[in-house]
This record gives C-alpha cells, structure tokens and sequence, in this order.
C-alpha cells in the first residue's frame, strides 16, 4: 500500500504546482498565469507520473500478499481509512478541476466555490471521524462487533449527552454546532476508552507499567486524534459563535461584541516608511477590566496611492479580537468593523498537534528496526 | 428670589441633559438602519460570485462592480424579492459562473455524485478485496518442505530470545 | 495484471484535459445572451441629454455596441481600433458610457476622437448590469432583429476585429 501512496502523494504535489502556475484554474491560491511555463511544468509532470505509473504497473502484481484477516478487524479499518481519506483528497480534486473539464468539453462554464467543498467533505469524512474512535481498539485480524460496541459503550453514552444537552445550554445552536460538539466528544471520549484499554492490557502489572512500555507511535496517534477534536472544536466555535458588527463611531463611542467593550479613543495621521495612513486607537476591554489597546490602521503606499487596510487583531487561548477601518462617513465618523472569533486559534492549534503526532509517530523505533 | 431659582434649575437641567443624554448616545450605532435587511443582503451575497474578484463572493468583495450588484439586492430584497428569484436575475445576466455553489443539473451531477459514488465503490471494492484473499489464502497449501523449514526457522528464533 | 493500469489510463485522461485547460481562458465569463434579445433600455444620448436612444431606434440594421469610460485605461488600447472601423466600414457604433461623468467622458471623446454615431451615458451601471458587463471594455454585435450575437470580452484586437467581428457582421447583413 505504501508504493502507490508514496507516488500519489509526489503525483499530487506535482498536480498542484501546476494548477497554481499555469492559469489553468482561477483560484485565491493560483499566483501566475502563465501558459507556457504552464506547458512545461505539464510535460515534467507527464513523464515522472506517468513513468511511476507505468512502473507500478509491472512490478505491483510481484508484491507480496500479506497476511489473513478478517473484513471487520484492526486491518480492515485502516484499509478503510485509507479508502475514505483518498475518496476525500479526490473530491477535492474533482471540485478543483471540474470547472475545467466542463469548459473543455463545452458544456458551459460554472464555477465551485466553499459551499461546495462544505456540502461533499463533512459527509465524506463523518465516517473516518467516527472511525477513528473504533479502529484503534479493534483487535488484529477478527475483532467482533459486540466486543467492539461493549468497550465503546461509555464514549457512545458521553456523545449523546453531549448532543442532548448542547442545544439547552448553547445560547445558540444549529444542527451543525451540534453536529461538532459531537463529533468533538466522541474522539475525545473513545480516545480515553482506548487509553483505558490499553493500560489494562496486561492484567498483571500496573496501568502505570502498561502504558510506559507502549511505542511512540501510539502516543503519536492520541496526540494527533486529539489535535482533530481541537480543530473540530475551533471550527464549530468560530462558525457557530463569531460575531460581526459593522458600526459608526465617533471618538469615545463603544461599541459591544461577544461580551467585549471597544471604545475609540482617537484617530490619528501617521507617517511610515512608504506610506501615510489614519491611525485609529481602541481600548477593548471587559467587565470594566482593560484587556489591550488596538491600532488598525488605513493606509495610502506613496508609490500605487492604493488604499489599504490594515486591520488589528488581538489573539488569545480562547479568541480573537479584531478591528478595522472602514471608510469616514462625515468629519467625525467612520464606519468600523469589530469581529470576535471564539477559538478560532484551536484551528491552528488543532492542526498543530496532529503535525506532532504525526512527529511523534516518526521517532517511533519499530521503523528504524535493523534485521536480527 | 424665585426667578432665581428657575434660572438655576433651568440652568442645571440644561447642563446635565445633555451629559446623560451623550453618556447614553455613547454606544455606536450600526451603520445600516435595518439590520434584517442587510442580514439578508449577506446571506444572497454569500451565494454570488465576484466576476472582477473571482475567487470572492460578492459579499467579501470591495470590487466596483460587487458593491453594485450587493446595492441591487439590497433593492431588490427591499422590494420583497426572494432569494431565488433574485439569484435567477443574476444567471440570466452572467450565466451560471455567477453562483458560487455550483447548480445541480445535468451537467454537474457527476460533480455532486461523485464523490459519494468514489466512496461507495471504494468501500465495495475494499470488502470483494478482502474476502477475496481470505478465500485465496485458505486454499493456500504449503509442502512438507516448507512447513519443515518454517518450523526450523521458528525453533531458532525462539531458542535465541 | 491489467487492473494495474488503471491509475496510468487515469492520469492519462487527466493529462489530456489538463492540456486542453492551457488553452483556454478560465477568468472568461461567457455571455448567456448569445442567440437571445439584447436587453431593453432608454437612455440620455451624451451631449444631448434631452434626446434619448433605445435599442428598437436600430431595428432593421446590424450595429455594434461598445462599452466603454473615460477612467477605462485598456478602452485607450482598443479606441484608434474602432476610430479606424467607423471610418472604413458604415456598420453603426453605438458606445455605452459606463459609470462615467458626462463631462468627463466628452473630454475624452474629444482628445481621443469620437468614431460613435452616438453614445448613451449609464451613469449608474444598471443598463450594465442588464447586459452583464463585468468589465470594461467589452463590445457586442447586434442582428436586425436586435438579437446578441457576439460579445467580445476586453479590448478589441486587430485579430479579433479582422477575424471574428467584421464577418459576423458580413454574414448578418446577407
């Protein structure tokens, strides 16, 4: 399995320096349009892919067949992991490029943008994600259902709860906020399960004893399965919860969002190395208690005099703080816009801790093993 | 005396009103008058694409042409159009490139399909797999040769744990 | 043996659409008016703004509108282009003054020439926005029943105006 892999992994990467270069997609991420250095990078990704390929081709059929295992096994759920991450990575794919092979075969032009990806991941990954609560306490090669159902039944239990009770003590709550909180519980809840699993393995020696002897890479995989739960987290959090207000303000006014105060204190020209800009001041704070000062600022480049905006964020554990000017609506107004994102930075961080199990997993002995 | 003390009540109302009055008027106000409305106007908004930035819906936009289009919906919201009629007005002048969800018709079913279907059939393929090599490894049948040479390779493994 | 193929016959396919993706122009946005009436409207003529022009004035001729404004840097590139097709050809060319200042727009038409029979000022954008203009410049050909029949994204070229348009127009007119 780790032939193919390791080939669509280049393949991809190959695919994507040439989507952004070649002006072939419209895209936030595409940076040129250049065809002809498009048409080169098109034909280096030919032959290397296409040589790996054809490669594969002949000397997969050789490879050696494996063991014996049964479909509902600790086996079987990593082939079906497998399955279910790359059906994901071409969904993306076909999203990307479908615009594309539409307008080569002349059945019109349209276009697929966020709502799109939104609508096909979330229902393609909600298996994985449930998954990967069972997988790791499946036994290798048979592991029965009811076994598997009986070890999980308190994480099940904790993630009904959770969908329960969210909606009653949420001061606001959709079907998808409901849906991440819990998704979230059940890795986190099953990710305990197995924890709790594996340090009663050995019945004769401690919890203690029992997990200090497990590899690296199982610490890799409860990091990594817990830094999904964050980014789930950060994502439901700052869908479900941001807000957004578009206010005018004058020096002194406050203005309210997500429980902080942001008062204007001044607004002043400044003077930076290639450019000149209005300068505003607010002092945010909460409860009365003062928790930073911002400075967002709109700009004109001496060069382009193009008006930028450059907006001030505060970020915290818990969430993000940001301000920017928006256009002066008489003397002593301007229009400005406030945001409060709760754990938008889990997002980060979320994705964060998976580098590091994946990290984790690395330093792992078991793939550095030396023949005996 | 009484003139007196109209004058400085009139004088203290005068000056502290409009110091309670301020302290109140403090909180800013939003800049649209009809919060609903533009709520609405986002969430049309959400779903147009920005031709000039195309990578943009015409809500987060700042592009000339995607402040013209928001004004249009916002006319058309107020003259209580619906979301999809309004979404019509926009395809029939820009064609179907303006949605930023891309429509569900013949063309595209393949688009929406698709991935459910990869999957489907993934799954599919990987259980036939499976059981497939169960089948193929049971038959499997190995000489006395070999069962001998395996169980010398054992025997000296284990001796030398 | 031969299932192994299948990624190779796969990206083979990919390769090929991804070689047609160079040759096209994904930033296009194509016009859903191709073959369907053009739009109506009623607008002020510019420098006589108490007469007014509507496409029906032009029933019965094959005529080209050009979208253009004095803030339109490209319009520039494309003008002594259609300067030189008013004064070679006798198809009307009509030009829709887009989100322009009527003053501003006759001072260019002066300093740049005028190959218009007339120009309408859309002051708004809203008779844009009914043609589907999502930049400037852009040019369409009109039919005798005042049918779209090409719209041009972009500056005129020379190519384009030998190649595509003043056929278009040769073939409209038999």
């Amino acid at each position: 399995m780790d032939c193919p892999l390791a080939i669509l992994a280049f393949s991809l990467s190959l695919l994507g320096t040439f989507l952004v270069r070649s002006g072939v997609i419209t895209s936030v991420h595409a940076f040129a349009t250049d065809p002809e250095r498009g048409v080169f990078i098109l034909g280096f990704l030919g032959l290397i892919v296409g040589s790996s390929l054809l490669l594969f081709a002949w000397r997969a059929p050789k490879a050696n067949i494996g063991g014996n295992f049964e479909t509902v096994s600790r086996e079987g759920m990593l082939l079906v992991n497998n399955v279910l991450l790359l059906v994901a990575a071409a969904a993306v794919l076909l999203g990307t490029l479908y615009p594309l092979i539409l307008d080569a075969l002349n059945l019109g032009k349209i276009s697929v943008g966020e709502p799109y990806f939104e609508a096909v991941f979330v229902p393609l990954m909600t298996p994985a994600l449930f998954l990967m609560g069972v997988g790791p306490i499946a036994r290798w090669r048979q592991s029965p259902p009811i076994e598997l159902a009986t070890k999980l039944k308190w994480a099940l239990a904790a993630s009904a709860i959770s969908a329960i009770v969210a909606p009653l003590i949420l001061r606001s709550w959709t079907p998808m906020i409901g849906f991440g909180l819990l998704i979230a519980t059940w890795i986190i809840s099953s990710g305990v399960t197995q924890l709790i699993d594996r340090a009663r393995i050995n019945p004769s020696k401690t919890w203690w004893q029992n997990l200090r002897i497990q590899p690296a890479g199982y610490y890799g995989m409860l990091v990594a399965h817990f830094g999904v739960a964050v980014f789930i987290i950060g994502v439901t959090a700052v869908r479900g919860f941001e807000t957004e207000q578009d206010v005018r303000m004058q020096i002194g006014s406050v203005s309210q969002s997500g429980g902080y105060d942001f008062k204007m204190v001044s607004l002043k020209t400044i003077n930076g190395p290639n450019y000149a800009a209005i300068q505003g001041q607010f002092d945010v704070s909460k409860n009365g208690k003062s928790v930073t000062t911002l400075f967002p600022e709109k700009r004109i480049y001496n060069a382009s005099q193009m008006p930028m905006t450059e907006a001030a964020i505060d970020s915290g554990l818990t969430r993000d703080l940001y301000v920017s000017l928006g256009e002066p609506i008489n003397e002593s107004e301007w229009s400005v816009r406030i945001y409060h994102k709760p754990f938008v930075d889990w997002i980060w961080g979320g994705c964060f801790l998976m580098a590091l199990g994946g990290f984790l997993a690395i330093t792992d002995r078991r793939y550095r093993k030396k023949e005996a | 005396m009484k003139h007196l003390f109209i004058l400085l009540a009139g004088l203290t109302i005068g000056f502290v009103t409009p110091g309670v009055a301020f302290a109140q008027n403090n909180t800013a106000p939003l800049v649209s008058d009809n919060p609903a409305l533009e709520k609405r106007v986002l969430e049309v908004s959400n779903e147009l694409r920005c031709l000039v930035c195309q990578n943009q819906t015409i809500a987060d936009s700042n592009a000339d042409l995607a402040v013209d289009l928001k004004n249009q919906v916002r006319q058309q919201l107020s003259e209580g159009r619906s979301k999809q009629e309004i979404l019509k007005y926009m395809t029939e002048r820009y064609g179907d490139f303006v949605l930023y969800n891309p429509p569900f018709n013949a063309a595209t079913l393949m688009l929406w399909v698709g991935p459910f279907l990869l999957m489907l059939l993934g799954l599919i393929v990987l259980v036939r797999q499976i059981k497939q090599r169960k089948q193929e490894l049971s038959k499997e049948t190995f000489s006395a040769q070999e069962i001998e040479r395996a169980r010398q390779l054992l025997d000296r493994k284990l001796g030398n744990q | 043996m031969r299932r192994y193929l299948i990624p190779f016959v796969i990206f083979l396919g990919l390769f090929i659409f991804l070689g047609i993706g160079l040759q096209l122009k994904p930033r296009e946005v194509p016009s859903p008016f191709i073959g369907k009436p053009a739009p109506m409207f009623n607008l002020p003529v510019l420098g006589k703004e108490q007469t007014s022009f509507s496409p029906d004035q032009m029933k019965g001729q094959v005529w080209v509108l050009n979208v253009w404004a004095s803030w339109c840097v490209a319009c520039r590139e494309e003008h002594p282009l259609l300067v030189d097709f008013a004064k070679t050809h006798s198809t009307p060319l009509i030009g829709l003054d887009y989100k322009d200042k009527p003053e501003a727009a006759q001072n260019w038409l002066k300093q740049f020439g005028d190959p218009y029979r007339l120009s309408v000022s859309d002051m708004k954008g809203q008779v844009g926005i009914d043609y589907g203009v999502y930049g400037v410049p852009e040019t369409f050909v009109i039919d005798r029943s005042g049918v779209i029949r090409l719209k041009h994204i972009g500056p005129l070229t020379k190519e384009a105006i030998e190649k595509k348009i003043v056929p278009l127009i040769a073939s409209l007119q038999s």
